[in-house]
């Protein structure tokens, strides 16, 4: 059984379909983007009437296949004006699979701008609307302690929540997902949806999966051995296996300084002398010198366990990770080093509901701006609070790294499509900027991770200081990306499966026994093509043009230290990027 | 000649002083000598490595240079 939930925001009603025949291939970020693509004029004001916010699980949601339970949220983004795919962690895409929901489809808003709302989704299915008004403007963690007080001590549920950057409608809020202790500390961050949420007065989802059994399989049999063979190969390869467990996401740090791609002080410079203080390696012993969580699963059935938490000197719980994006946005790239300045600056983003990569790169133009002095943490903490408490600079920072950078004349922007740049510099690696530049997504290095390739060493190499195979390896890899966030599956598995060929088969064959469906290279592939057509279809119609698929100029002739490059790619190969779209289109009969 | 070289993630407990951390210690090392020589003296895990000589992916054959800074690392990933 997989059914889509449609509810309305205008008349508080809801209703329960099948998912129509046409998408029963799709789930993940290729049923979000196909809804949109449907249902959103993409034309339309992101925040009015005609929007709609969808929640999707992976195909393998509510399965026990390995870092299977990633959501995809999709709208059309506030932030950059195209579509969107927002992807995170936690329980939510478990519990909704789990229910029998292939997607929750919101629509329409109320009448009432003050009227806030929780909708809860049973395990029994019952879906109820009900008013929260005594929660606006309360940040996500005491909407969560609000939703447990009003739960079943024996409950099992997820939370969806929005903080008050979202009901502000600001363009940098994410949304809120709870993880498996039950703070709401996993993002779909990116592009604003947090404002669509709130804008349809939504406050909070519930979803409870208590007592229920994990989806059933077609051949549960081929399905567990698949399943045995994919867990392997994730826990065989030394990256996902040792790395990843280890240190978490930001092992990155040091290796990108090392590599000069480590973007410093607003993207001026490609090296951080003062590193050691926010690195992966460090953020590790004083993790466990504190007696915090060094390793776990941001959702039930993660085998690689890339999580963690921050506590303060006291121990207690401060926030989670910080993950490498956020340690490089609100440290790094604001060149603040200590690790507690940036961990409380990310348990701030993540109460109020604020993307922590956007608000990264909007503090370090503010500092560009010379209002506040680069690696003054105490002044990064008060401007992010003046976001909400008032004062200077106040709430167009909450509006991200573009709004921010025009509103105190900074012309050092480093956005594509109006969002921000992740932790690569595209100057000394070329091929993310191939991926920034052309992902319909707006600058997002998950669209297309050619790190892997251009430093890691990983599923081949790139030589990250030349143009030659870049465009090819980002095309490569948004194409499998798109792919792995239709099944749910978090992106890194993608390590193990680019060097070890059989976690790759092993994907299809889950899928293949999962939904007695035929699976297999080419249909994981066309899978891929079809999601990425639907966005670029969708951002044409919106008005993008080939220069919305470019880097900001100065990238092409400021001169990034310590290797004193510039992204040299050229206009002609970036648009090679998604010469495929037309033919898919017509093979899918959107043209 | 002299070589700069610092060891990452886990390496770092192989530093002959045995103080561990990711800062760079100065090597004293002979006219000719490979990463490879460093990387067997050190006694390195045998397993994929991720080598920068001067901040550019160095091959484990290539020789040094007297002022080059080595770095070393475990396969590791993020993102
Ligand atoms: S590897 Fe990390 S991000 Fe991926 S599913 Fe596991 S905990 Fe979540």
């Amino acid at each position: 059984m997989r059914d889509i939930l449609y509810v309305d925001m205008a008349t508080l009603s809801t209703e329960r379909k099948p998912l129509p025949e046409k998408w029963s291939r799709y789930a993940g970020r290729a049923l979000t983007d196909a809804i949109v693509y449907d249902m959103v004029p993409p034309t339309c004001d992101p925040l009015g009437r005609g929007a709609v916010l969808v929640f999707a699980p992976g195909l393998f949601g509510g399965t026990s296949a390995p870092n299977g339970g990633r959501l995809s949220v999709g709208a059309k983004s506030p932030l950059t004006g195209g579509i969107k795919e927002s992807n995170s962690g936690g329980q939510a895409a478990h519990a909704l699979a789990k229910i029998g929901l292939s997607a929750v489809v919101v629509t329409g808003k109320p009448a009432d701008p003050l009227a806030r709302f929780m909708l809860s989704i049973e395990a029994d299915g019952s879906v109820k609307i009900e008013r929260v008004d005594g929660w606006a403007g309360l940040g996500n963690y005491a909407v969560a302690d609000a939703i447990k007080a009003l739960r079943p001590a024996d409950d099992h549920y997820a939370t969806i929540t929005n903080g008050p950057a979202g009901e502000a409608g600001l363009k940098a809020a994410g949304i809120a997902i709870s993880d498996m202790k039950g703070y709401p500390n996993r993002f779909a961050g990116r592009g604003g949806l947090g404002a669509v949420m709130g804008s349809k007065g939504l406050k909070a989802i519930v979803v409870s999966d208590k007592g229920l059994k994990g989806v059933e399989h077609a051949d549960k049999e081929a399905f567990n051995a698949a399943m045995k063979r994919f867990a392997k190969a994730l826990t065989d390869h030394p990256v996902s296996g040792v790395g990843l467990p280890t240190y978490g996401t930001n092992v990155l740090m040091n290796i990108l300084n090392e590599a000069g791609g480590l973007p410093t002080k607003n993207f001026s410079s490609g090296h951080f002398d003062d590193v050691e203080g926010v690195s992966g390696e460090k953020q590790r012993e004083v993790t466990l010198e504190r007696g915090g969580n060094v390793k776990h699963g941001c959702h039930t059935g993660c085998v690689i366990q890339c999580s963690r938490y921050w506590v303060d000197k006291e121990g207690a719980y401060v926030t989670k990770g910080p993950e490498y994006e956020s340690a490089w946005s609100l440290g790094t790239d604001c060149c603040i080093s200590d690790m507690d300045t940036v961990a409380a600056l990310d348990r701030l983003c993540g109460d109020y509901g604020l993307d922590t990569i956007e608000m990264g790169a909007t503090l370090a133009v503010y500092m560009d701006s010379g209002k506040i002095a680069f690696g003054d943490g105490p002044a990064a903490i008060k401007a992010l609070k003046s976001i909400f408490e008032g004062g200077e600079p106040g709430m167009v920072l909450g509006h991200g790294a573009e709004a921010t950078g025009l509103a105190f004349g900074v012309d050092h922007i480093p956005v594509v499509k109006h969002q921000a740049m992740p932790a690569y510099e595209p100057r000394a690696v070329q091929g993310i900027g191939v991926t920034y530049a052309t992902t319909p997504m707006g600058a997002d290095h998950t669209a297309g991770y050619t790190i892997t390739a251009n430093i890691l060493g990983v599923g081949g190499t790139v030589d990250p200081l030349k143009t030659a195979g870049q465009a090819e390896l980002s095309k490569n890899l948004q194409i499998a990306t798109a792919m792995l966030d239709a099944f749910g599956l978090c992106i890194f598995v993608a390590f193990p499966v680019l060097d070890i060929p059989d976690a790759f088969v092993a994907i299809y064959d889950m899928a293949a026994a999962h939904t007695g469906q035929a699976w297999d290279t080419d249909e994981l592939m066309k899978l891929g093509r079809e999601v990425l057509t639907f966005e670029r279809l969708f951002n044409t119609a919106a008005g993008f043009t080939a220069a919305d698929d470019r880097l900001p100029a100065w990238m092409k002739t400021v001169p990034l230290p310590p290797h004193n490059t510039v992204f040299e790619v050229t206009d002609a190969e970036l648009d090679s990027v998604f010469d495929f779209v037309p033919e898919t289109a017509k093979e899918m009969g959107l043209l | 000649m002299k070589v700069d070289v610092a060891l990452f993630a886990y390496l770092s407990d192989h530093q002959p002083d045995g103080l561990g951390g990711r800062h760079a210690r100065a090597f004293d090392l002979a006219d000719g000598t490979r990463v490879a020589d460093v990387i067997a003296d050190l006694a390195l895990p045998d397993q994929p490595r991720i080598v920068f000589v001067n901040n550019r992916h160095a091959a484990e054959d290539s020789a040094l240079h007297d002022g080059d800074r080595l770095a070393i690392f475990p396969p590791i990933a993020g993102g």
